[in-house]
């Protein structure tokens, strides 16, 4: 072979690559273009393009769930996999493929999933405004229809769906309705010679010295997960205001972050970390660690979401967990006013081909949890009403204590980052973070938060 | 020199299929995320234009900025310094350690962890001295007392113990290059040496440095984009905290983006980004060929 051809025969190489690859590129798309089209297509060929087809049609169908429940010994992992597992049995045309990711995790995939319009079918959101983008953005179906069938609608406790709720339709189903109690564990209590829980935020801060000589961690938190030290601040700022709606007035304009009210609330969380209260290091801990540390004996208090009695009941400490209310502060706000966690909802994407499959499994879903999770023994913070008597079901004390604090709720606030808009929520959460590591001046904190909230309006 | 000429359209097509990969892989993106950088976007909803403001927020009123690209900037020296132990690392290795090649690998398994398992490790090791942490328990026991901290909770020091981990997993990865640099050059130019009676320390400052500065360039190069790029350690480990204390530009970038949910705003930091790596890439080119030229 003389050079000239040899030299044409490599151009001519080098050229079909280039073409494969462009032909690469454009065979994928057609690819995926078939493949989002071909439901609609095989749909419409039988029937008009309109009608819904039901769920018993035969038609094979996967739906994928993502959920926040990743660890197989706590009782809302077994309650949802038991019901998925049932569904799948009745419809066994319907497979149903869980996507389970930690709290944090899941709500940075799921806001990386909406940028690219890849919600899957049924998912999870926290309520107001953390939810709000998303609905704004119409990414999820309104669940009208599916708290309409079979009565789902009744059992969900007055109040709690309107957090889910904007402009009269019901975007996501809640999986809770918890209020904020401090666990504590009585054997560590009376090891430091504490006979009652504290009734004051002074009180709480001798208990936390009395702790704290004995070389007890008084409390644990996972500050790495910085909401979870949020969650403590705001209910001290629910007492400072003397009650709930701070954040409703700043909000609206009547109060700013640097009101009185907002500032104490600072120096008095300032107290509660200067005093030692958190374990060493706290802003490395993440909150299944922080949970951990009081699961195994090591700290003290405990103060999170009632979800948590589920797990602590069935922890090697259950027997000797009880919860108190969290204590007045400088003598003011009411005990019985809780932060209220109304749960993480469950919401189907919009951009779902199987959005009927997955309103009936959601609907079958949400009227079995509240039965399972009452079998599951995690019947506590229940988003629905649930009929059985705890005690006669093998409940434990501090479930059926904490039970009985749900009765006493006389209103409260939800979390900061479930009020404020994404972004001041941020700077809150450093702000805060920040006050674990240094003693900043409280008027500064104030100052921060109002800066941040200003420029995000 | 006949060989050497080319037609020009042999040239481009060959360049072509790696150009147009190229550019729909890399350029195009960042071209966008330019463009995305001056939306207001949360990154689902609508999209205002709003030109530079991003970036005149960035640059003049972000006062977690500036700190994020210093630790970042500080973060690719530090690994950069590392290089040249490395090297004489590799050449001692090579000259007093017979079978050298086990040691290496040794040095290599800290590369093929996954970072996670490394920052967890790691994480756990630097633990206050409540919760058991190694290192502290080390210091103590040797009457270190005092030198005991929290390591990863003290602002001023976290972005510390992260740089050592770093450089504690990628030292075996710029070894084993170097190592291989080393092996690499023939033999008969050291026997050469060794009867013009160069040795030692001699040969090595006249053969191993001069010969092997191009694979010394090649690490400088990885450890430098790598040190800009670090993300996953710091997400491990202390996620940017605490309060900011070990934002890096990257995890910037992604808090921004996506726990603020300003996603053009994340988007201007990520231009940012890519218009550092491009500067320092073509400066570090830039001394490294001066260097090449000295030796060579």
């Amino acid at each position: 072979m003389d050079t000239k051809s040899k030299k044409a025969l490599t151009i001519a190489v080098a050229g079909a690559l280039t073409l494969s690859l462009a032909a690469c590129g454009s065979n994928n798309s057609n690819n995926s273009g078939d493949a989002s089209a071909s439901p609609s297509a095989s749909a419409g060929g039988s029937q008009p393009a309109s009608s819904t087809p039901s769920a018993d049609s035969g038609k094979k169908v996967k739906l994928t769930f993502q959920n926040i429940y990743v660890d197989p010994n706590t009782p809302t992992y077994k309650t949802a996999h038991q019901i998925v597992e049932q569904y799948q049995k009745e419809h066994p045309n319907i497979t149903i493929e869980f996507d389970s990711l930690n709290t944090d995790q899941q709500k940075q995939k799921l806001k990386t999933q909406a940028a690219s319009k890849e919600i899957p079918d049924i998912t999870m959101v926290n309520p107001a405004a953390q939810m709000k983008p998303f609905v704004d953005a119409n990414l999820f179906v309104p669940l009208n229809d599916v708290l309409d069938k079979n009565g789902l609608r009744d059992t969900y406790q007055s109040g709690l769906l309107d957090y889910y709720s904007f402009n009269g339709n019901t975007y996501a189903l809640p999986d809770g309705n918890n209020i904020e109690v401090v666990y504590y564990n009585k054997d560590l209590f009376q090891q430091a010679g504490i006979s009652a829980p504290p009734a004051t935020f002074d009180e709480l801060l001798a208990d936390v010295k009395a702790l704290k000589a004995k070389g007890i961690t008084p409390m644990a938190v996972g500050e790495k997960d910085t909401w979870t030290g949020s969650f403590i601040f705001m209910n001290i700022l629910l007492r400072t205001n003397g009650g709930p709606g701070f954040l409703k007035d700043v909000v609206d304009g009547k109060k700013t972050f640097e009101d009185p009210a907002f500032i104490e609330a600072v120096e008095r969380f300032q107290d509660l970390i200067q005093a030692g209260a958190f374990e060493e290091g706290a802003t490395a801990v993440d909150a299944d660690s922080g949970r951990n540390l009081f699961t195994t004996g090591k700290a003290a208090m405990y103060m999170l979401g009632t979800w948590e009695t589920g797990s602590i009941d069935a922890s090697p400490i259950g027997g000797k967990v009880a919860a108190f209310q969290f204590p007045t502060v400088d003598g003011k706000g009411d005990i019985n006013q809780f932060m209220l966690a109304p749960g993480t909802g469950y919401a189907i994407a919009a951009n779902s081909e199987h959005i009927q499959e997955a309103k009936d499994f959601l609907n079958y879903y949400c009227l079995n949890f509240p039965k399972v999770q009452f079998e599951q023994k995690n019947a506590v913070g229940l988003p629905q009403k649930v009929d059985g008597d705890l005690k006669a079901a093998g409940y434990s004390d501090l479930a059926i204590s904490v039970m009985d604090l749900f009765g006493k709720v006389s209103g409260g606030d939800i979390s900061f980052d479930n009020t404020m808009n994404p972004a001041v929520s941020q700077a809150h959460l450093t702000s805060l973070q920040n006050l674990f590591v240094q003693k900043v001046d409280a008027a500064q904190v104030a100052k921060e938060h109002q800066t941040a909230f200003e420029a995000n309006k | 020199m006949n060989v050497l000429k080319v037609p020009k359209l042999a040239i481009g097509v060959f360049i072509l299929p790696a150009l147009i990969l190229y550019i729909c892989i890399v350029f195009i993106p960042i071209l966008v995320s330019f463009y995305t950088g001056m939306l207001d976007w949360n990154g689902i909803g609508e999209t205002k234009f709003v030109g530079f403001e991003n970036f005149r927020n960035l640059l003049f009123h972000d006062p977690v900025f500036w700190p994020a690209v210093r630790r970042t900037l500080l973060y690719a020296v530090a690994s950069m310094v590392e290089i040249p132990f490395c090297l004489i690392m590799a050449v001692l290795l090579n000259r007093y350690v017979r079978k050298a090649n086990t040691l290496v690998s040794i040095y290599f398994t800290p590369v093929i962890l996954s970072v996670v398992i490394v920052g967890q490790l790691w994480k756990t090791i630097y633990n206050p001295t409540s919760m058991g942490g190694m290192l502290n328990e080390v210091l103590t026991s040797v009457g270190l007392q005092s030198w005991t901290h929290t390591w990863l909770s003290e602002p001023k020091i976290a972005i510390y113990c992260i740089y050592f981990v770093s450089l504690w997993q990628y030292f075996g990865y710029h070894l084993l290059i170097q190592f291989t640099g080393v092996q690499n050059i023939p033999n008969e130019i050291y026997e050469a040496a060794k009867i013009d009676g160069a040795d030692g320390f001699q040969a090595d400052r006249y053969i191993t440095f001069p010969m092997i500065v191009p694979i010394f360039k090649i690490s400088i190069v990885l450890a430098f984009i790598g040190s800009l790029q670090s993300f996953d350690l710091i997400m491990v480990m202390t996620a940017g905290g605490p309060a900011h204390a070990t934002d890096v530009i990257s995890t910037h970038m992604y808090n921004s983006s996506f726990l603020s949910m300003k996603y053009g705003y994340g988007s201007a930091i990520a231009t940012f980004l890519v218009a550092l790596c491009l500067v320092f890439t073509i400066f570090i080119n830039a001394v490294m060929n001066k260097v090449e030229k000295r030796f060579g």
